[in-house]
């Protein structure tokens, strides 16, 4: 139901912003067209930075990680991608070393791509993060208004469209391992626009392929996700600002998402009743995400580079409609010989509802110096009594949830490199308490960086 | 839900019933100020920063987006100051004012810029290659930014071309006559030894023909450190350091330290509109400026 409240809200502002667009007056418009028009260079003007190039950056990130429990593991109930899950390699190693190209191609497009050469517990791997062209105002399109098209991390939450190595802990909050993997980076189109108001208001949807988490692989039958956003700003006083937002995040998983991690099997390492053994595990159906995010920041002294406070939250809810379906070893009689068979039982639900939140509050004391603290938890969903008896292990009918404390203190040098040290105090599943330390490098070569709100 | 609806509608609506003037939207307090002179009552101009804030380092806070967004004209020192926010809005607003266009204006683009780098690299410090981006601290310069302005305007709102050339002219005639005064004024100042915190006083230096024998910041954008300061006392002797000058928004602990080992008197400049409560318009701020150096002589 929350799905169609957001909606409305979303629509009722979009048709805000489309009837307001078209009120300009007329000597607006001309204006427009005034400012639009190029200069005629004179001696004066004079290339001066490398516009005419790409800008090229690449983020050097590593960390040196130690956990007090042997596993992360996430209660029973919550299926967690391949991102999500905590590493299982204590010591050095690389985090992701990602590379950034970022140009204007012509007058109406730029392009941009991101990727990264990441390493999951031990395995190196290359990761396309972003690769998108987007409009320029040279397309035409009516000032304010954006389309991007590619892959990319989408308008959704707050952390979700930021890099991890601009984040201001070293690792993504409980909701965004467990809804997004960490990160929303499907296939797919979005439209964005900002509203010609003095108070900051932007709208914006997309169409996606559903491909990647929460979603599962798709059918070949094209899009079928799809989001939408709304997002407002403002300042108080010369020193503080604030924005704050809502998403929804809505798709069919197709032809279904894996709920088999990696770790799934270890539950049942040892065991000996092998004809119970789950050999697959998925979830196929309607999955939707609403999001709403908050970020304030108040500069004591006026001057956010000597003294800062970031307060910011999220909160997240997925609701999902659906099948889950468990393939399991069976053996089965026919004409007195014993054949091994997978049996494969569908279960239906529907509004299975879990939920998910953190906040954060980071101070800068000092001009090179920041020291933060996070809160982040979930709501394990519901799940009928009957069902989690049969398949204990797998889901959890206490219904634990999980939480997690993060303290984190970082040192930047200048603009470039930055230095933190983070201690997290996980409970991801009924009594297993797990204590990490974290010791983190991002530095920055190339091009400087713009950072986003 | 109702009362809810009607209000985001009233903030959005709010805005139209405001006048139809030019809307100038300023990076730094000092253009917005010098668009005033030049546009009077024909623009509306906003400062996207503020005395106490260091332009280099702005947050692009969702607000900025929105006022970039409605703006007309845009007024940017340029030379990579605002590098770490102004693309960033501009993408995000998807504003049509981009480099180039004649509805934006990077100043330092039509002034002569000093101190720029022959070699470029990281270790350095935050330098930027296309020279010191801080120009506004010379009046040949404002002037320069002030045509600038003034044909941009014309360009933007023919309709009141000759009220902002009349500005332009009344500005020119007021502001050579106060700059030939306040040069005259400072002749004391000429050929003395100072000491900056960050490099932002390098074309106040250069038209009052002062000495820049060093800054508080071991390398630019990097703040003071005890071994760098230890070199800045060891050099101060033999410099004959006059003054050590630093901006409202740059912290005040390290000149004291230098200060109290040389007997160096430290400054406080406003270095833009709003720095303090004299320099509240151009003139004010240069006049202001002039005084204070001269107190501390």
């Amino acid at each position: 139901m929350n799905k169609y409240i957001m909606l409305m809200l979303l629509s009722v502002l979009s048709i805000t912003a489309y009837t307001l667009a078209d009120d300009h007056s007329g000597k607006t418009v001309e204006i427009e067209k005034a400012s639009d028009k190029t200069i005629e260079c004179a001696d004066s003007c004079l290339v001066r930075d490398n516009s005419f190039n790409p800008s090229v950056s690449m983020i050097l990130n590593a960390k040196y990680q130690q956990f007090s429990a042997d596993s992360g593991d996430f209660a029973g109930g919550w299926f967690i991608g391949h991102e999500g899950e905590r590493a299982e390699q204590e010591g050095f190693g690389l985090d992701h070393t990602e590379f950034a190209v970022t140009a204007n191609v012509d007058d109406k497009f730029r392009g941009s791509s991101v990727f990264a050469i990441a390493e999951h517990d031990g395995e190196t791997e290359l990761e396309l993060e972003e690769a998108y062209i987007e409009t320029l105002p040279g397309f035409g399109l009516p000032s304010g208004m954006s389309v991007k098209v590619g892959r990319a991390f989408w308008t959704l939450g707050y952390l979700n469209e930021h890099h991890a190595h601009a984040d201001d802990f070293a690792d993504r909050p409980l909701p965004y391992r467990a809804f997004l993997d960490k990160h929303f980076n499907d296939d797919g189109a979005q439209v964005s626009y900002v509203l010609p108001t003095d108070l900051y208001t932007e709208i914006g949807a997309s169409t996606l392929r559903g491909n990647d988490f929460p979603f599962g692989t798709s059918n070949d039958e094209g899009n079928e996700a799809w989001s939408a956003y709304a997002r407002i700003g403002t300042d108080f006083g010369d020193n503080q600002s604030i924005r704050i937002g809502g998403y929804i995040l809505s798709g069919n998983t197709g032809a279904g998402r894996s709920l088999m991690d990696e770790h799934a099997d270890h539950a049942h390492e040892g065991e000996e009743e092998e004809e119970h053994e789950i050999t697959a595990m998925s979830f196929s159906g309607d999955s939707d995400l609403m999001i709403a995010d908050v970020r304030y920041t108040w500069a004591p002294t006026g001057n956010s580079s000597e003294k800062e406070v970031i307060l910011q939250a999220e909160f997240f809810q997925r609701i999902e409609d659906g099948i889950y379906s468990i393939s399991e070893h069976g053996e089965e009689v026919v004409a007195g010989v014993t054949n091994e068979i997978t049996v494969t039982e569908p279960f239906t639900f529907s509004d299975v509802d879990s939920s998910g939140w953190y906040a954060q509050a980071v101070y800068k004391f000092a001009p090179q110096w920041r020291v933060g603290v996070r809160y982040s938890q979930l709501q394990s969903p519901d799940v009928p009594a009957a069902f989690a008896g049969e398949h204990e292990g797998e889901f959890d009918p206490a219904g634990f949830n999980p939480e997690a404390y993060s303290f984190m203190i970082d040192y930047s040098n200048s603009e470039f490199s930055r230095l933190r040290l983070q201690v997290n105090q996980e409970e991801l599943s009924d009594g297993n308490e797990d204590t990490q330390v974290v010791l983190q490098y991002i530095m920055s070569l190339g091009a400087h960086s713009a950072h986003a709100y | 839900m109702k009362n809810l609806l009607l209000l985001v509608g009233l903030l959005i609506a709010a805005p139209y019933f405001s006048d139809a003037s030019l809307r100038v939207f300023a990076c730094e307090p000092e253009w917005a100020s010098l668009a005033e002179e030049i546009g009077g009552d024909k623009v509306s101009t906003f400062s996207a920063t503020h005395a106490r804030q260091n332009p280099h380092y702005i947050r692009a806070r969702p607000s900025l987006i929105a006022k970039i967004r409605r703006a007309d004209l845009l007024i940017c020192s340029g030379a990579g100051l605002e590098v770490g926010w102004l693309p960033v809005l501009l993408q995000k607003a998807g504003s049509t004012l981009q480099p180039g266009r004649v509805g934006f204006i990077s100043a330092s683009d039509h002034v002569p810029v000093l101190e720029v780098p022959t070699v470029v690299d990281r270790s350095l410090g935050d330098i930027h290659p296309e020279g010191n981006p801080h120009i506004h601290y010379h009046p040949d310069n404002i002037v320069k930014v002030a045509n600038v302005i003034c044909e941009r305007l014309c360009q933007l709102d023919a309709e009141h071309a000759v009220y902002y050339q009349n500005r332009l002219g009344q500005f020119r005639q007021r502001w050579t006559t106060a700059a030939a005064t306040w040069k005259k004024q400072s002749a004391a100042l000429k050929g003395k030894s100072v000491v900056v915190y960050h490099k932002n006083f390098s074309y106040l230096i250069d038209w009052l023909e002062m000495k820049q024998v060093g800054s508080l910041e071991p390398k630019p954008g990097l703040p003071p450190t005890a071994s760098h300061l230890n070199q800045l006392l060891a050099n101060a002797k033999a410099n004959e350091l006059s003054l050590i000058i630093h901006t409202p928004y740059e912290n005040d602990k390290a000149a004291q330290w230098l200060s109290s080992r040389t007997g160096t008197s430290v400054v406080q400049l406003p270095y833009t509109i709003g720095g303090d409560d004299q320099s509240d318009d151009l003139f004010g701020l240069y006049e202001r400026t002039i005084s204070l150096l001269k107190e501390a002589l």
